[in-house]
This record gives C-alpha cells, structure tokens and sequence, in this order.
C-alpha cells in the first residue's frame, strides 16, 4: 500500500487528563472496574472467598470465649468501672468489627500494589494513564463491601448465640462516625501501599502496621488500660476515637474514655491522612520509578 | 556414568537428600535477615491485646474463673504458652505447602520430582527445616516473654516440654504431608492450611481451656494434637505437674502423631502418582 | 516508505538519554561482619550498571524501527524510559511531542505496549474482562470500549474463546491477548519488546504479520525491541544495534549488511571443535577482522559454526580447510555467506546477538 505524506504527522490523542469533570468521571470509572476486577479475582477462588467471610467470627470468637471464660459470665465489674457498661459481648463485639476495616487499610489497600506487581500486572497498569491511587482505591471498595458483608455475618452469629443488647437509635450517627473513620482510614492505607512498594518485604509492614493498629484501638479493652504514651499515641490513628464514638452511641450507660468532639477529631483526621497519602505515595511512585523498582520480584 | 558416583548406601543417600533440603531452606530464610527477626519477635504483639482485655475485665494479673476452671488464676502465661505453641503450629502447617508452592512458582519443582530419590524425604527435609526455624522462634517468643510477664523457665521444666513439643511437630509432620498432597493437585493449599489453622484455633485451648467449650466441641478439639500439647505444656509450667503424671495426654498424642503420619505418606505418595499421570504438577 | 524531509517531526526522541542502576554487592549472608577495604563505604558495596549511556534516537512517525541486541544491552530499559515505567538519569524524551516526565499521562495515552507478555495479565479473568478493564485504565467511554474489544477478539481471532479464562490459553494466545490490549485505544505508538519470545514458529509468523499490518495499514509507529536477527531483518524500516546502553548504528537492514561486504564472510559448520579454535585460526589468518565460534547442538544435528569476517574469502578458504584437516577436524560444510544483521553486530561489536548473553 502506497504511503502518503499525511500519514507522516504526529497524532492527536484525545485522552482527559488535569482538572475536568471528564477526567474525573473517566477517574471514578477506573476506581470502579479495579474494585470489579478484585470481586471476580476473590470469586475466583470460591473457597478462599467463603472462608475470608467466616474468618471476623472465627477471629471474634476466641476474645469472646477468652473474656467469658476470665469473668464467669457475661457482666465484668471492672469494665463497667472503666467504662460505664460491663456487657463484654457488646464491647467485644462493637469492637471487634472495627479489625476487619484495619484490614481493608493495611492489607487490602496497603498490599494492592505489591499484590499486583506479585500477579506481573504492575507495569502494565503503570503505563496507562488512569492514576495509581486508582488501584488503590478501588481495593479499598472492594475491601470495605467485602468486610460490611463479613460484619453482617459476625452480627447475625453473635446475636443467635449470646444475644445483643444495642443501641438501636444510635446507628445512625455510628455510622456517620464509620464513614469519617474509612475516610481517614483509606488515606492511612494509601502510605501503606506506598511503603510496601518500595520495602523488600512490603507484607513485613502491612503485619506491623495492623498489629500496632491493634493494640492502640480498644477493640477488646478501653484505652484506659494502655499506658499513656500509647494512649497518646492512639490519637493519630482513627481507629481509637471512632470506636469510641461509635460505642458511646450503640452501648447504653457507656462513658467515652476520652472527651471532646468525634465528628470534628475524625474530620480533621481524615484530611490529614488523605493529603499526607496522597503526598507520600506521589513521592513513592517517582521514587520507584527512578531505580526501577516496578517490575515483578 | 559408573555406579562409584552414586551413593552405594540407601541411608546415606536419603539422609543428604533430607540435609541438603534442610541446609537449602535455612539459606534461603537467612537471605532475608528482616523476615528472621520479624517472626522471632513480632508474634508477641499478636497476643498483647489478650493481656490487657484481661486486665481490663478482671482489674488485675489472676482469674479467680480461670483458677477454678485449670487450677492456676494466672491468664497471661495461659496466654503466652498458647500463642507460643499456635505459632509454632501456623509455621509449619502453612511452610511446607507454601514451600512447595514456591518451588513450582520458581519452576524447580519439576527437576526435584525428576530426581531419583525418594520425594518423601525431600518433604522431610522441608519439615525439618520448618521445625528448626519454628523452634528458633517460639523460643525467641517464649524467651521474651518470660522476661516481659516473669515466667519460670529453668531446665527441669523445658526439657520435658522441648519433648512434648518434638511429638507435636511428628504428628504435624503427618499434616503437612497431608497438606503438600494437596498443593500439588489443586494449587490452593493455602486454603487448607488456614482452614485447618482455623480449627486449631477454635478447638483448641489456645487462648482458653478446652472446657470452656460445648461437649461437642471438645471431642473435636480433642481430635486435635496441639490440644494434648497445651494441656501437657500449661500443667507442667504453670501447675508444676510430672511428667509421669500426664501418660494419657502423652499417649493420646501419640496415637494422634501415629494416625497423621501414616496418613501423610500414604495421602502424598498417592497424590504424586496421581499429579505425574495428570502432569498437574508445574501448573501454578 | 516516504517521509516528508522538510518537516522532521518524530514520533520518538531521545536525546542523550541515560540510566543507571545501583545494585548492593551481595556480601555473603554474614557480610555486614566484615569490615570496609575503603573509606567509601557506598562505593564498595555498591555496583552501579550504566544501562543507557547517552542514547539518542529518532524514529519518524509511521516508521517500522527495530532495536537489536543481545540480552542485557538496554533494549528493555530504552522501551521502559519511553513508557514512563523508568525515569531517566539524565537526558530527554519526547513521545507524540510529549515530554515523558513532564507530561506523563499523555505520554502514556499515546502508547500501546507489549512488555513481559503473558504474565502481565489477569490468569483468573478472562480475555473479555481483562480488556474491559483495561480500557477503563485507556480512560475508554464504555460503550466504546466494548465495541473496539469485540472488534480486536474478532481480529485477534479470540472471539471463541473469549469468555475463558486466560489460565486455561495457550502461551500464544495470552501474548495475542496482550497485543490487544496494547491496541485498544488505539494508539498511534506501539512499544514492543520482544513480542515473539517463547512463541512457535506458527504463533510467530501469525505476530510478526500483524506487526507489519500495523505499520503498513495503519500507520503506527513501532519500535521493535528483539534479538532474533531474521525478524528485525524481515520486518523493520530501520535498524538500530544497541550493545552495552550504546547506540553502535542506525540505518536500513540493507545499507547495514552492505557494511559487510558478501564475500567477506566465509562459514564453516565443524563437528567437536576444540576449545581454542578461534585462537589457532586467528594466528592462521591475521587480516581477518572477526573470528568466532559458535556453538551448536550436534545431538540436534547442529554443528558448531566457524564465522570468519574479513579479509578475502577465497584465500581464507583454503588456509582453514588445511588447517582443519591437520587438526582432524570433521567439516561439515563451508560457504562464502550472505551477510546477515548479525554478521554486522559481530563486525561492528565482536559480540553476538544470540541467546545466551554475549560471547
């Protein structure tokens, strides 16, 4: 086929990009299809998938069985001192559910990087034009519907076999202090995939991050019992201030260990960890760009 | 090619073959330093949050339900010898079918099937270097702990539980060839194995008595070798048991240990056939 | 191929680009015992590996350029700068007239790349939701999108089996699988490295003619990064041979091989050479440029061959013949060769191009 000259010029590529609402849109829906793409992976594995939602309630159970066990019962004296309420089911349980979505930041999104360089797909997703955080956070939507539909199971369990006593007015606002928790919490997890990036052995820090996590929420204990630099330390993390808020409206008589406004804490919490993710997996991208870090170990 | 190269000695032979696997994978975890470290220490953040929910619910270091329930009040080294030992446990019930995993993932596993050795002392060795590295770091773990919570360890009380803790890993051994069988026709023995995690977890006195469970819990937490490993290890450290006072524990997890070894075998030596005729066994 | 001389616009350009790498020394697992022998310690325990060493390459829009040379020469680094996955060192590159680091998405809207093939899929989703998905990432509209997968599956010849998941394709219909989504959104750049490594004569042939297609039909640009000598040859406009991060020539296939003129090279296939073969040659015929010796497969039937490069043909014939008969050396066959592209990256670097890193 002869060739003409005009087949010789550089081509126009239409491809949104900067602020527009067409880039936004075109954002959004890859945020979207990375969270579809994680559900038909996840449903791939049928076996691991059903496990991954019986896992809250096997994790659950023993720091229930262990709290029934040390008490005798079900009412513990020295918690209702600390805290107002002394029904370990309900503390353990409002608790409890909070795990899972430490999970969503520190491994689902924290890993979601390393998981796809793990697969051999990194560099391929890296020379498209959709951003990077949009991997990540499609993982997080992913994650999140994964462990809402995880605590709906912990809660129809644990309400056949010892009952809950809860706060029913008091969803409402628990759940708007959760959605500022995940807001805050989803930036959290975007340093963490950052850093398990660009560490050797990234899971190494994921592990770390939710066992630290752990401990510095009041899953199972109030914050009072945590020395006071760990206290202090809790601060930071959403985590603490969230399950407080969020047991001082489900749990009756319960006494927040720690006044001042959630709402507000949470908000300013969640627009710190956002920038500071953002700002953090900006600098990571380039930096594993730079010494070639993208491609499969 | 004449008959001086090979070993003239079948036991000489099956136990380099059982060396040179164990040397391997001690290479490879010393290649990462930070992993090493990472599971000599870390797994003791992992049963903190136990210890303050203690002393959360009952204001002090002793459980008076505790006490009436296994004789000692004490929950923490309840606590730590349980997580201790399940930790122990998850190493090697996830490292030999993850360890074959990795084989077939570098694409080494073929040439190890197509030596002519016998496969099963190459799972052997594998085991052995899983125990030793188990062991390494459960007594990193128990070392540590001591120190932090103030837990008697002298020689008269870890020898006999260093040998409680070598029939625990035999009757492990059985599981894990149990596991490596399935690995290498269904390529998701990571979902056996935590599954499997997860009935130990349940159904054994990890993190509370046995008795605290319904009956029917019990006999299947009693089918469970690591529950007559708990309750051996927690009477002779926490309640100054004898050993000689513990036989039936003993013997029970000697039949168990029996029962999953043989079963091992004969589940990995059927399973190999199977996956050669299949030619399932490099696809990952 | 015609292009317009007046206006130099290029779809690729690379001016004195430059990568390193740093890599720690492996010290051995109790090397951090063991003390410093200078006072720079990052020095010692560092090796650093120049990649690219001030490349700089033109490809004109349309054009058909292949990047040849042997394993670890920087033909993967090249593709990787120009796709953004690596940041230079040094340098600048400019793709569709964008600046690859000050314009990084347009850069990659207007490339399709095919690197690391099969394993840079989803195994557990199919050909179709593989593609979708990344069209979403091409920031595709949906509906066209979907529209355009059908179309590459139907080209592609996939649609069959597009529902099934990649685990259960053979190695050649993932890497179609890949080049089809290097071709989604259509882009006027196509980057491909290596596409027919690991592939069967078949599967090889059916890519290297769409590659043409591509060019040919559709006026892409292509840069072709391989070391299989035959395919460069057949397929690129142009030819560049890169060894060591450097550029050693660009042009034409033909007006390369003319820098080998026909009847300088003589080859002879030999049964058991001896190890030092090309040393005894060498001292047989000094005005020879290049001697080497290249292993073959004789379980196979492939003898080794004897490539001799320089001075005359006629008179090299006769001393070699002698010298082998001396040596009882079983000759297999003996020609005055065609050149061929590798017989220029012999000529032009005294190494060579085939598998198994350079001799």
């Amino acid at each position: 086929m002869e060739k003409n000259n005009k087949d010789y010029r550089l081509r126009e590529v239409k491809c949104p990009a900067g602020f527009s609402w067409t880039n936004l849109r075109a954002e959004l829906r890859a945020v979207w299809e990375s969270n579809v793409k994680a559900w038909k992976i996840d449903l791939a594995y049928p076996v691991s998938f059903i496990r991954q939602l019986i896992s809250p309630v096997v994790f659950m159970l023993p720091y229930l069985l262990y709290g029934l066990v040390l008490i005798g019962g079900r009412y513990s004296e020295n918690l209702a001192q600390l805290v107002g309420t002394g029904d370990v089911v309900a503390f353990i349980f409002t608790g409890y559910i909070m795990m899972g979505f430490i999970g969503t930041a520190v491994w689902a999104m924290g890993f979601s990087m390393r998981r796809e360089q793990w697969f051999g797909t990194l560099e391929a997703i890296y020379v498209t034009p959709a951003s990077r955080l949009g991997q990540v956070l499609g993982m997080a939507l992913h994650s999140t519907v994964h462990q809402g539909a995880g605590t709906i199971i912990q809660f129809i369990f644990i309400y056949a076999t010892f009952g809950l006593a809860l706060n029913v007015g008091g969803i409402l606002p628990a759940l708007g202090i959760f959605a500022l928790m995940m807001f805050a919490l989803y930036g959290f997890g975007i340093v963490i995939s950052a850093l398990s990036l660009i560490l050797k052995e990234g899971w190494i820090v994921s592990d770390s991050f939710y066992s630290i996590m752990t401990i510095l929420s009041p899953v199972a204990y109030p914050l009072i019992v945590l020395p006071t630099l760990a206290q202090q330390a809790s601060i930071i993390f959403p985590t603490a201030p969230a399950l407080i808020g969020m047991r001082s409206f489900l749990i009756e008589n319960y006494v927040p260990e720690v006044v001042g406004n959630v709402f507000l804490h949470l908000s300013v919490l969640g627009a710190v960890w956002i920038l500071f993710g953002v700002f953090v997996f900006h600098l990571t991208d380039r930096y594993v760009r730079k010494r070639g870090m993208l491609k499969k170990f | 090619m004449t008959q001086s190269v090979y070993e003239q000695s079948s036991f000489r032979s099956n136990f380099f073959v059982v060396w040179d696997e164990l040397v391997k994978n001690m290479k490879f975890l010393m290649a990462y330093p930070i992993i090493f470290i990472f599971w000599a220490i870390f797994p003791i953040f992992w049963f903190i949050p136990f210890i303050l929910q203690g002393e959360a619910f009952v204001g002090g270091l002793q459980s008076a339900n505790f006490a009436q329930i296994t004789g000692s009040g004490e929950y923490i080294p309840f606590i730590v010898i349980g997580a201790v030992l399940n930790s122990y446990v998850n190493t090697l019930l996830y490292g030999m079918g993850e360890n074959i995993r990795r084989e077939a993932y570098q694409g080494t596993l073929d040439y190890v099937f197509a030596a002519p050795c016998n496969k099963a002392y190459v799972l052997i060795g594998k085991a052995l270097s899983e125990s030793v590295s188990s062991t390494i770091f459960a007594a990193s773990q128990l070392t540590i702990s001591a120190l932090l919570f103030g837990m008697n360890l002298t020689l008269g009380v870890m020898l006999p539980v260093f040998f409680i803790v070598i029939l625990l890993i035999l009757g492990l051994y059985g599981l894990s060839l149990v596991l490596a069988a399935f690995s290498l026709m269904y390529k998701q023995s990571h979902d056996v194995s935590e599954t499997i995690g997860y009935i130990f977890y349940i159904f054994s006195p990890v993190r509370y008595p046995i008795e605290s469970l319904p009956f029917w819990a019990q006999i299947i937490g009693k089918l469970i070798p690591l529950t007559y490993a708990l309750i051996i290890v927690r009477s002779i450290m926490l309640l100054g048991t004898s050993f000689s006072a513990m036989y039936w524990e003993i013997l029970a997890l000697i039949i168990i240990d029996a029962v999953l070894m043989l079963a091992g075998f004969y589940m990995f030596n059927w399973m190999e056939t199977k996956t050669k005729k299949s030619g399932a066994i490099s696809h990952y | 191929m015609v292009y317009d001389k007046e206006s130099e616009v290029f779809s690729i350009q690379t001016i004195n680009l430059t990568k390193r790498f740093a890599k720690k020394k492996h010290r051995g697992v109790f090397g951090f015992l063991r003390k410093n022998q200078s006072k720079n310690k990052h020095e010692e325990n560092t090796d650093v590996t120049v990649a690219l060493d001030k490349v700089n390459i033109e490809i004109r829009p349309g054009e058909l350029f292949g990047l040849l040379g042997p394993n670890g020469s920087g033909k993967t680094t090249m593709i990787k700068c120009l796709s953004t996955i690596l940041i230079p060192d040094e340098g600048t590159v400019i793709v569709n007239g964008f600046d690859v680091q000050k314009e990084t998405s347009m850069v990659r809207a207007s490339l399709g790349m095919v690197v690391g093939g099969e394993r840079t899929l989803y195994w557990k989703l199919t050909a179709r939701d593989n593609l979708m998905y990344f069209a979403s990432l091409y920031k595709m509209q949906r509906r066209y999108a979907k529209k355009r997968v059908e179309e590459l599956l139907e080209t592609l010849q996939l649609s069959d089996r597009a529902d099934e998941r990649l685990e259960d394709y053979s190695t050649g219909m993932r890497q179609k699988v890949a080049i089809a989504r290097a071709l989604l959104h259509d882009p006027p750049i196509l980057l491909l490295d290596e596409p027919t490594l690991g592939l069967d004569p078949n599967f090889s042939r059916q890519i290297r003619s769409q590659i043409r297609e591509l060019s040919e039909k559709h006026g892409k640009t292509v840069l072709l990064t391989t070391h299989y000598m035959d395919e460069a040859d057949q397929l690129c406009d142009r030819v560049a041979f890169i060894n060591n991060g450097n550029i050693v020539a660009v042009d034409t296939p033909n007006r390369l091989k003319a820098m080998v003129k026909e009847r300088e090279i003589v080859e002879v296939a030999v049964y058991r050479p001896p190890a030092d073969i090309e040393s005894q040659i060498r001292s047989l015929l000094p005005d020879a440029e290049v001697i080497k010796l290249i292993p073959g497969d004789e379980d196979e039937g492939n003898p080794s061959r004897i490539k001799i490069i320089g001075g005359t043909a006629e008179e090299h014939m006769g001393t070699i013949i002698d010298a082998l008969r001396q040596k009882n050396i079983r000759i297999g066959s003996l020609n005055v060769g065609v050149p061929t592209l590798e017989d220029v990256f012999i000529k032009l670097t005294g190494a060579k191009l085939t598998e198994g890193g350079m001799q």
